[in-house]
């Protein structure tokens, strides 16, 4: 019995070991090249877990994948499909953009998960794609893709959230006229009209920033901005289950804002001149407006039609021509 | 051999005091927050004010600075912390002085807010935390030392509007605090101790200057309204217990 017990295991390691002989064809390597991130001091350090060190090759694949319908069981949809280079990385209102990701810890309208970039694509690929392993492992391609990446050429939905991470994370955008035109140093300078919309976002009066302030034009907070007086219960109180919290979303980047319309977390504005004029005159109160919403009891900010057009020049200095162009966020395909 | 056991002996003495002499610890200052002397809750619309109105806090976010420990013989240690509490972060509400030596440290003090010297345009670390703090009025720079919103029952009518005491630099003027405290005599000998500073939101909108909502819901820009809560921050902190730990 003994001698047959020791003959099974040597069998199931010698099997074992040529399995992966076989598997792993010599011309297979992995030596992953460190992918240096750029982006303007301005910027604050984005937080990079430690198991998912960037990679030239987590990257490619990572993007290969955003791109890929074989993520989808049925192979009809792709993350891209959703999330437009040309809009940002948005589509409608549903879809918040995915752009400077890598500065987020909490996801999605309501902030229905929250970590890592990981955590998100993680959510992403197991239950918003419900991604099936084996069409990935049966590809020709996407198992050596995967062993360059991570040396393993066992496919799983951690290591495609992984790669996926990767590709978002260098999804950045830091190049809009705002970063020439108000940052110091370019000797270029904004029109008197972007001045005066500047002037009226970041302070009290039009008191933008707040919620949609800092280098990355957004506070990745959660707030209710008086849009209904019977606040939305599928916002942040959906998640927290705090009737405080009731219609609370998340702040979006304003970064490309132009570009993502429609806008509110149900789309119900098209243009940015409604949403200026529902910042203007719209606002309405109810038990969990934001006290940031100050003015709600006046019904809002109350610009003039000078002010209103002024401020929508400014948001349209935070569109990034090359962003949307650039080469290495496109389709692989 | 008895001498030179009792030198050994008296020698290894010594040397243990020498160590001693060199011993420190972690004073860990807790952050407490109540109003009116009553426990702090989120969000509850359940405060009086001397304005007259009932109010409640949503949202506290506020710089520490420059905090130092003092000895008995006047000698000041500082561990050069800028602490930033955020009611969202329960962690936040207790920072570490590490390494201090060991003393009978008599006064705690520190600057509310950010003194001159950190409070430029990115002089802080660029984390997240601290660019939403940031400051950005055109004509100003630095960084909110403290955001205080919430809501007011005006003169308890059941008109609820919104109040935002963002204070900071404006103007020119700093704005910001120095604070100083005694505390019952710590004494740290190799070992560590937690400091319950004590903030009292209510002391904000009273003592000596009465600081009403209404016309105040916004003030970054407002200089006197800056002044009011300058002046009132001197009745705001307290020590609680000193305890060792």
């Amino acid at each position: 019995m003994r001698i047959l017990s020791t003959f099974i295991v040597f069998l199931i390691l010698v099997l074992h070991s040529c399995t992966k002989d076989s598997e792993i064809p010599n011309s297979w390597t992995y030596n992953p090249t460190p992918y240096l991130l750029e982006f303007p001091d301005e910027f604050p350090q984005m937080q990079i877990e430690l198991a998912n060190p960037l990679t030239v090759e987590g990257v490619q694949l990572g993007r290969r994948l955003y791109y890929d319908q074989l993520l989808h069981p049925a192979g009809m949809h792709a993350c891209s499909e959703c999330h437009l280079q040309q809009s940002s990385f948005s589509s409608s209102a549903e879809v918040l953009p995915h752009i400077n990701l890598g500065w987020n810890s909490t996801f999605l309208w309501n902030g229905k998960i929250s970590g890592t970039l990981e955590d998100i694509m993680q959510f992403e690929v197991d239950d918003f794609f419900h991604a099936d392993m084996n069409r990935l492992e049966q590809d020709s391609l996407y198992p050596r893709l995967f062993f360059e990446a991570f040396g393993t050429e066992t496919i799983t939905s951690t290591y495609t959230a992984r790669a996926l991470a990767q590709f978002l994370r260098t999804v950045i955008s830091s190049n809009a006229r705002y970063d020439n035109v108000f940052l110091p140093g370019s000797g270029e300078f904004p029109t008197e009209e972007e001045q005066n919309g500047y002037d009226i976002f970041f302070s009290e009066k039009g008191d933008c920033f707040h919620c949609h302030g800092g280098i990355l034009f957004t506070d990745n907070n959660f707030h209710n901005n008086g849009l209904d007086t019977q606040p939305s219960p599928i916002g942040r109180s959906a998640i927290t289950g705090n009737p405080n919290d009731l219609g609370k979303f998340k702040s979006p980047t304003l970064r490309n804002i132009a570009l993502t319309g429609p806008y509110m977390h149900d789309g119900r504005y098209t243009t940015l001149e409604e949403v200026i004029d529902f910042y203007s005159e719209g606002l309405k109160i109810s038990p969990t407006i934001d006290p940031l919403m100050k003015q709600a009891h006046k019904g809002g900010i109350h610009l003039t039609g000078k002010e209103k057009s002024d401020l929508l020049a400014f948001l349209h200095t935070l569109t990034d021509t090359t962003f949307i162009t650039n080469p290495a966020f496109n389709s692989p395909f | 051999m008895l001498r030179s056991t009792i030198l050994l002996i008296f020698s290894l003495f010594l040397l243990t005091q020498c160590t001693k002499k060199d011993g420190s610890g972690t004073v860990t200052i807790q952050l407490d927050h109540s109003v009116a002397g009553n426990a702090f809750e989120v969000d509850q619309l359940k405060y009086a004010c001397q304005a007259g109105h009932t109010y409640s806090i949503v949202n506290l976010k506020y710089y520490l600075s420059e905090i130092k420990l003092t000895d008995k013989h006047g000698q000041i240690i500082s561990r050069g912390n800028i602490h930033l509490f955020d009611i969202q972060n329960p962690a936040s509400a207790s920072l570490n002085l590490d390494n201090i030596p060991d003393g009978d440290y008599t006064q705690l003090s520190f600057v509310f807010g950010l003194s001159e010297i950190q409070n430029v345009d990115g002089g802080l670390i660029n984390t997240l935390e601290n660019i939403n703090m940031e400051w950005p009025i055109p004509g100003d720079q630095g960084y909110h030392y403290m955001k205080f919103e919430g809501r007011y029952d005006s003169l308890n009518t059941g008109i609820v509007r919104s109040f935002n005491i963002h204070t900071g630099a404006t103007k020119g003027n700093q704005n910001y605090l120095e604070i100083t405290l005694p505390i019952q005599t710590l004494i740290l000998r190799d070992n560590n101790w937690t400091i319950h500073l004590q903030m009292d939101l209510n002391e904000w909108l009273q003592n000596p200057t009465t600081f009403d909502f209404v016309g105040h819901e916004a003030i970054m820009m407002d200089q006197s309204a800056q002044e009011i809560i300058k002046a009132n921050g001197g009745t705001v902190f307290s020590i609680g217990s000193v305890k060792k730990t």
